[in-house]
């Protein structure tokens, strides 16, 4: 086109800047809250940084990764960590498979199945936490009612108040927080399956055990591993729950790595410190993030 | 052979079990917010509420600025979408639709930074707040909330952007359009049931999120509900009745959004796992 003016192409640029002009917003933001903050992140790791009594900032090379190795905390959260992911995510699938079986079933009203799937993915789960809580308490709470009705147990268990048995609470809030998102996941998957398969495998005389290990579940297993990562990704950040439920508690007996981060810097002010703990976590989940990512390469 | 499930009542067991599991903490609750104090530490406890009081809801916006935390949520949520939407319409657009080397690449890096553990970030992020005086401000929490929306948002609204026929465009632009005028005109019109699916998922994540709130907006006057309602507790008093209170006033808002709009809520949330 001949006699183009400034305007016009103002007006109409090419592609190549107007992909620059519509990226650049994401971008920038990405660069002001990920990158950025990572850059920091890893530079204030190696200082003595205070927020508190108005302390300096001191270089100290690697002494806070040493700190971290020698701090029996760190290793008591990581260890809290790991194990709810590990005990989290494989729970989550079950119910959530479950539950998607049982949601894909042909019901003339869909709705009312569908919002009991919603209603668990948006509740905050800080408010999964405390309405938890109240669950277990061990006076009055609805779990030790349904317990003593059932067992007539010699004495009510103290549910958030023994190590083991808050453990256990909270690994039981998160399943039931997070099963609901898996399901709806899987639900999608078991959606997509053509009914053709299944009445194949009717005319050859397969179960319906059968049909499951030999066709929904290998049909399924793209939407499964979508939603292992999502999970164990939320699982190792895993915060609001133990934080509404015990605060960590008993001791530090539920405290994960994402709580003891927050404690050292939000309240403790120590962002040196913080920030190394912080360093950690995030190489802790690249390994579990690349483990998952190689084993997905390897079964695709 | 016949099916166990084409039994009907086997159907209505199985979708009770399901609606059982998804409701029976929110009836809970609404039935602790409808007990007074005296009823909830009888022991055996009651399921049904005896005489039950709306006392509990008045006492919830009296003990604590519940009303101040709503609205601070809601503004919050608010221009977290609205700014989330505006920000990955445009990348999505570029993606989906321009003539881009590397597009894939470039969505990676997107949906690549919701991998990053928030809580990593949060040190960072806590502390450049601080230095620039920006904690407890709407703007602390909406900046991050962006970028949190941004891989759902972006990847619901590239497949809804390339669902659109390019011929639509082509052809506006045939008639006189400019490719912007063509965006505005034709693609963003057709892209609405997109972007509204995207915006729910990004309202729900933004009214949801507690470590930030908890962390940058310590000031009841910029509280959020999530930390709000748990502030609630006292040191040794945990007082239930209006903490329940609490809980119904602040889920039902969302429960209502997502009842209206559940299909597309589900179809966003499964389109944005699944190609994630």
């Amino acid at each position: 086109m001949a006699g183009t003016t400034t305007w016009d192409r103002m007006r109409d640029p090419s592609e190549k800047t107007l992909g620059f002009l519509l990226l650049a917003p994401a971008f920038l933001l990405l660069a002001l809250i990920v990158v950025y903050p990572i850059g920091k992140l890893i530079w204030n790791s190696f200082y003595d940084l205070r927020l508190s009594g108005g302390g300096g900032v001191k270089f100290v090379g690697f002494e806070n990764y040493v700190l971290v190795f020698r701090d029996p905390d760190f290793w008591n959260a990581a260890k809290n960590t790991v194990l709810i992911t590990l005990i989290t995510v494989p729970g989550a699938l079950v119910v959530g498979l479950g539950l998607a079986l049982l949601a894909n079933l042909p019901f003339k009203h869909k709705w009312p199945v569908r919002l009991a799937l919603l209603l668990p993915w948006a509740l905050p789960l800080a408010f999964a936490g405390l309405i938890f809580a109240w669950f277990f308490h061990t006076e009055y709470g609805v779990v030790n009612d349904v317990v003593r009705r059932v067992a007539a147990p010699s004495e009510p268990a103290m549910w958030l108040l023994r190590p083991n048995w808050a453990f256990a609470a909270i690994c039981l809030t998160i399943i039931w927080k997070t099963s609901s998102f898996m399901a709806l996941i899987l639900l999608a998957g078991l959606q997509m399956i053509p009914k053709s398969l299944y009445e194949a495998a009717e005319v050859d005389g397969a179960s319906k055990v059968q049909q499951f290990w030999q066709i929904t579940i290998p049909m399924l297993m793209p939407s499964i591993i979508v939603a292992l990562i999502f999970r164990t990704i939320t699982a190792l950040q895993t915060f609001d729950i133990p934080y509404t439920m015990t605060k960590g508690g008993p001791g530090n007996s539920t405290e994960t790595l994402a709580m003891l981060i927050h404690k050292t810097t939000i309240d403790y002010l120590d962002v040196g410190y913080g920030s190394t703990l912080a360093v950690c976590m995030f190489v802790l989940s690249m390994f579990v993030t690349a483990f998952y990512l190689k084993r997905i390469g390897r079964n695709a | 052979m016949t099916s166990i499930w084409d039994s009907k009542s086997l159907r209505l067991i199985a979708a009770g079990i399901v609606v059982i599991n998804g409701f029976f903490p929110a009836v809970w609750i609404l039935l602790t917010s409808l007990k007074t104090e005296s009823e909830l530490v009888s022991k055996p406890i009651t399921y049904w509420p005896h005489n039950p009081t709306l006392a509990n809801y008045v006492q919830a916006f009296t003990d604590q600025p519940l009303l101040k935390y709503l609205g601070n949520s809601v503004a919050v949520a608010l221009s977290a979408t609205v700014f989330s939407l505006l920000v990955s319409a445009l990348a999505a657009y570029a993606i989906a639709r321009l003539n881009l080397k590397r597009r894939q690449l470039i969505l990676t890096c997107i949906v690549a930074s919701s991998m990053f553990p928030l809580v990593t970030l949060l040190v960072p992020i806590f502390e450049t707040m601080r230095t620039v005086g920006l904690l407890n401000s709407y703007t602390a929490l909406v900046l991050p909330y962006i970028v949190l929306n941004l891989p759902v948002c972006t990847l619901v609204l590239v497949s809804f952007f390339q669902s659109i026929p390019k011929d639509l465009e082509n052809a506006a632009m045939i008639d006189g359009c400019t490719r912007m005028g063509a965006l505005v005109k034709v693609v963003i019109p057709l892209a609405a049931p997109g972007v509204f699916t995207a915006g729910i998922l990004a309202f729900v994540n933004s009214w949801d999120e507690f470590l930030l709130a908890l962390s940058l907006n310590s000031n009841p006057n910029f509280r959020t509900l999530p930390v709000g309602i748990t502030l609630y507790q006292g040191e040794f008093t945990f007082p239930w009745p209006i903490i329940s209170a609490a809980l119904i006033v602040a889920i039902v808002p969302i429960a209502v959004l997502i009842a209206i709009f559940q299909e597309r809520v589900v179809g966003g949330l499964t389109q944005g796992g699944l190609k994630g």
